[in-house]
């Protein structure tokens, strides 16, 4: 029955161009990323040349020449490094090719950030300057802006307790390697599963809308199984479609991507660029973070707009739910200033910002961080709804006219 | 096996389209006559049990319909007034769908389907999608989805609606053929649809049955008398409001009608044996012919 339904699902017309148009989509974001690599060392932005399918690969190798743990005395070498260059160099643009290329910047201002706490804007000079510091401290130094962190953010003594506990984590000294694929990546996802999400959410919403649309609904319903099993393999087929077209879309930009750029920097800790992060992961496991985000935030809307057009008998509102709910609702996070606002399913599809937040979810004495927290509660939510999807359907009608049926009785 | 309504009616804001209905109905074909707007289709979606009656009562051997639920819908063949279907599936693919639902098999299916394909004829077109299908061919394909899971009760809404008079002539043959051993209920406002085929006839008007019977009952029932007579042109507008008329045809020296009254409604009038026709013609008002079979 359920390979009936996804048969079903596949043949229809619409779906197949649709799910074409994601699959190019995904080829041709692979390669804008690929696109987008650039090597930033002395200052200048060097996009390398027309073989830059290859380009990722270059900087990879290029820059891990400089991988390993970032040591004092490395950070050191890197900054000496940097301001010879500088100096031998000042009008000259080095690059890859004349193999005047600098120490990664990514070093410098990681070691900056640590220095220059109070946010502001870090030039290039400031990391020349860095050449004249001594770097002996600087975890020392590190370590006691972190617990200034968590004192300044954390709301109560449960949180700050969490910050602390996190912040404990990080493990000194920080190890690098070029994760620029990681990162570019973890954009261009982002910007693909904004699209998918509403895509996929449309894509639900036609499995039940089908029925009414066609008027195929009166012969559905009258099965035997119509009101029950068959209900039940909607939903599930709806889940299942979700999770191929997610997971396919995803795939395909993932190994196109990364099958070009390389994975270099998987296990580089987030905190490299940006120390302060209360989210101990890798760029590695952000990037699964954004995709696995992206896959809760494509169960909820189809869950979302399937029970809608469940309800309403038509997609024709529930379709433009999902665009609330995760493009419309960015608009809720930037102007808000009460913490609850960031609850919204926008985040699900904004990682890379969420992880930035120091927002917390307190009940008592237990705190939740700002995205374990919406994870469990849209999925949650995502699995909530599927009875209401399944009672809508099986009462098809009758629901309403039970209703009707006792006022009319109570009239005569 | 008995299906019984007992006091049903269907209130939609302030039309009552079926008012207060009883009756029962075992194996056979029923015909359930009336022109639009009677109730027909309200009371067939009450009997698949898609809607519920506002007031009164449907069982099957005794027992509610609405309770029986899945048994009941197991027993249940339909094919309704706006058959929809899904318009990227192929013939086969569509069936096999149906049959999903139905919980049939899949082997044992596949089996079912090529049997009713060919019964219905267009096995040939089974791998042609549904949205290329014309009306006709349709409709037999949708004739065969509701005999998937050889029904007890088999509910056909207007299943000769937009057919051609050869295609109708088939799909009545078709009926008749299904008939064996099941109920089958069927409505139309064509008479000759189920004049030869219906075991039993229910007129409907105005959301009530207010004869059922066989064939030979309704006509036998009519008081009024159908004759034939050849009267002036210029006289014809004076015979139509006087009497239910229904065939008007051109003969040399004037038009010859066919019409219902009590008494000879002129010297030359010839007594006619009554059809179903007339009978409808009679209750209805209006001619029901082949002729405005296209709705
Ligand atoms: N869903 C509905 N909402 C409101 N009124 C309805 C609805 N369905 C039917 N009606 C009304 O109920 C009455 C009976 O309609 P029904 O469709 O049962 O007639 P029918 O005999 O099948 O006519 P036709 O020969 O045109 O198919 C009509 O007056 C119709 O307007
Ligand atoms: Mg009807």
């Amino acid at each position: 029955m359920l390979k009936c339904e996804l048969k079903k699902f596949f043949s229809k017309k619409t779906n197949k161009a649709i799910l074409t148009a994601l699959l190019l989509g995904a080829v041709i974001i692979s390669f804008l990323a690929v696109d987008n690599m650039s090597y930033t060392d002395t200052g200048e932005e060097i996009t390398t040349g027309f073989s830059k399918i290859t380009a990722g690969r270059r900087i990879e190798a290029e820059k891990n020449q400089w991988k390993g743990e970032l040591t004092p005395e490395k950070i050191a070498d890197a900054a000496k490094s940097y301001h010879e260059l500088k100096q031998s160099d000042s009008e000259g643009v080095p690059n890859l090719e004349s193999e005047k290329t600098g120490p990664p910047l990514d070093i410098l201002y990681f070691a900056a950030k640590i220095y220059q706490t109070e946010n502001d804007v870090i030039l290039l000079a400031d990391l020349d300057r860095l050449a004249e510091t001594d770097h002996g401290h600087i975890y020392d130094t590190y370590a006691d802006n972190l617990q200034d962190v968590a004192v300044e953010y954390a709301k109560t003594p449960e949180q700050e307790k969490l910050l602390t506990e996190q912040f404990g984590k990080i493990k000194f000294p920080v190890t690098y390697e070029a994760y620029d694929a990681w990162e570019i990546m973890a954009e261009d996802a982002e910007m693909y599963i904004m699209v998918l999400v509403v895509v996929i959410g449309f894509l639900a919403a036609g499995i039940i809308d089908e029925e009414f649309r066609t008027h195929a609904e009166k012969i559905f319903f009258t099965t035997k199984y119509g009101r029950s099993k068959a209900v039940r393999n909607k939903i599930i087929a709806g889940m299942l479609a979700t999770t191929i077209v997610y997971w396919a879309g995803i795939g395909i930009l993932s190994l196109i991507s990364f099958g070009l750029m390389g994975v270099s920097g998987f296990d580089t800790p987030c905190q490299i660029d940006d120390p302060y992060i209360m989210y101990t992961i890798t760029k590695g496991q952000r990037y699964l973070l954004v995709v696995v985000c992206g896959y809760i935030a494509s169960l909820l809307s189809a869950a979302v707009t399937m029970l809608v057009t469940a309800k309403m008998h038509t997609e024709k509102v529930a379709v433009f739910i999902p665009i609330l709910m995760y493009w419309v609702s960015y608009i809720v996070v930037r102007l808000t200033v009460v913490d609850a606002a960031y609850f919204v399913p926008y985040i699900l599809v904004n990682m890379d910002n969420a992880a930035k937040y120091y927002i917390f979810f307190q009940i008592g004495n237990v705190v939740f961080r700002l995205i374990p927290f919406v994870m469990v509660l849209y999925v949650a939510v995502s699995i909530i709804l599927l009875p209401f999807i399944y009672r809508s359907c099986s009462r098809y009608d009758s629901a309403k006219s039970i209703k009707k049926r006792s006022k009319y009785l109570e009239v005569k | 096996m008995e299906l019984r309504f007992k006091g049903v009616s269907k209130q939609y804001g302030d039309v009552l389209a079926v008012d207060n209905v009883s009756y029962s109905m075992e194996t056979g074909v029923y015909g359930l006559l009336g022109v639009n707007g009677a109730g027909k289709t309200t009371l067939m979606t009450m009997l698949c049990a898609v809607t519920r009656p506002t007031a009164g009562e449907i069982t099957w051997d005794g027992k509610d319909i609405f309770r029986l639920g899945e048994r009941y819908r197991d027993l249940l063949g339909y094919l309704p007034q706006n058959f929809g279907f899904y318009p990227d599936l192929s013939v086969s693919d569509y069936m096999m769908y149906i049959a999903s639902i139905k919980g049939i098999r899949p082997d044992t299916a596949k089996k079912r389907i090529k049997e009713l394909l060919e019964m219905v004829g267009v096995s040939k077109y089974k791998g042609r999608k549904m949205k290329t299908l014309s009306g006709g061919m349709a409709r037999r394909v949708g004739i065969a989805q509701a005999m998937l899971n050889d029904p007890k009760i088999l509910v056909l809404d207007e299943p000769t609606a937009g057919l051609d008079p050869n295609e109708r002539i088939r799909f009545r043959n078709l009926i008749s053929g299904l008939a064996e051993d099941r109920l089958v209920l069927l409505s139309t406002h064509i008479v000759s649809d189920v004049e030869f085929i219906a075991e039993q006839i229910i007129l409907m008007k105005d959301g009530k049955f207010f004869f059922t019977g066989t064939s030979e009952e309704l006509t036998s029932g009519m008081e009024e008398g159908v004759w034939s007579c050849t009267v002036p042109s210029d006289k014809v507008n004076q015979y139509m409001q006087k009497y239910p008329v229904g065939n008007v045809k051109h003969v040399s020296g004037g038009v010859e009608l066919r019409l219902l009254s009590k008494t000879p409604p002129s010297e030359n009038a010839v007594r006619e044996e009554a059809t179903l026709e007339d009978v409808f013609l009679l209750y209805f008002g209006e001619k029901a012919g082949d002729e405005d079979a296209e709705i």
